[in-house]
């Protein structure tokens, strides 16, 4: 419901985001209505969720009230099913593409901006591929910061040919990188 | 509510990084997950 600019700031504070957000904020909740979804009344998007099957037909839609909570595992499950049952076949998801060899998330102590990177790190399930350097506790880890981008500052992605410093960037890099297409 | 069984309606905007974004697109590969919400910075 928000426009692109929340979107944007949402999801740098989120650190990135694997789903791509739409804003459906001008004309005001056009797709919500188009769905059922929109409240009129409170001028808001009702906290619903509707899944399509692969050949454009609602299979399941529900709504758990603004102020309501999703039950995220019986939605996987009920995404997988519908998947399953389209009889002609689905092709392979494309994997995501992937962070460059030797990236490194570089952050440092009581810093909002390092958070957000670090969540992200996690919303995008990079614990495992996406090594943390923290400068707070390792001179020589701030040196090579230094180095390799030319100042201090955390957060930092540092990749072979390139440092970013901005969260925002960092956001966008990890998100586009680590998204199943 | 959208019923059941209906054909769901299209729409083509811009996602949060400005790349262009089809609800068609995911045809005869994936299902689409819709997930509509009040306002960003609650929980989703």
């Amino acid at each position: 419901m928000d426009s692109n600019f929340s979107h944007a700031a949402w999801a740098e504070q989120l650190g990135g985001v694997s789903l791509p957000l739409v804003a459906d904020f001008h004309p005001k909740g056009e797709i919500a209505e188009a769905f059922g979804v929109y409240l009129v009344d409170k001028g808001i998007t009702d906290r619903a969720t509707v899944i399509v099957d692969a050949g454009g037909t609602v299979r399941f839609a529900e709504s758990v009230g603004p102020g309501g909570k999703r039950d995220i595992e019986a939605l996987v499950a009920a995404c997988e099913a519908i998947d399953a049952a389209w009889s002609p076949g689905l092709p392979d998801a494309t994997p995501p593409v992937g962070l460059p060899e030797g990236a490194a998330l570089y952050v440092k102590d009581r810093c909002m901006f390092s958070r957000w990177a670090l969540y992200g790190r996690t919303n995008l399930h990079l614990e495992a591929s996406l090594p943390v350097v923290n400068v707070s506790r390792d001179p020589a880890a701030l040196e090579e910061l230094v180095r390799r981008g030319g100042k201090g500052q955390a957060p930092a992605l540092v990749t072979a040919d390139a440092v970013l410093y901005e969260s925002a960037d960092i956001a966008k890099f990890l998100g586009e990188r680590a998204s199943w297409g | 509510m959208i019923a059941l069984g209906t054909t769901a309606p299209t729409f083509s905007r811009t996602d949060h990084l400005g790349r262009p974004l089809d609800s068609t697109a995911l045809r005869g590969r994936r299902h689409l997950l819709l997930l509509f919400y009040p306002l960003d910075f609650t929980p989703t």
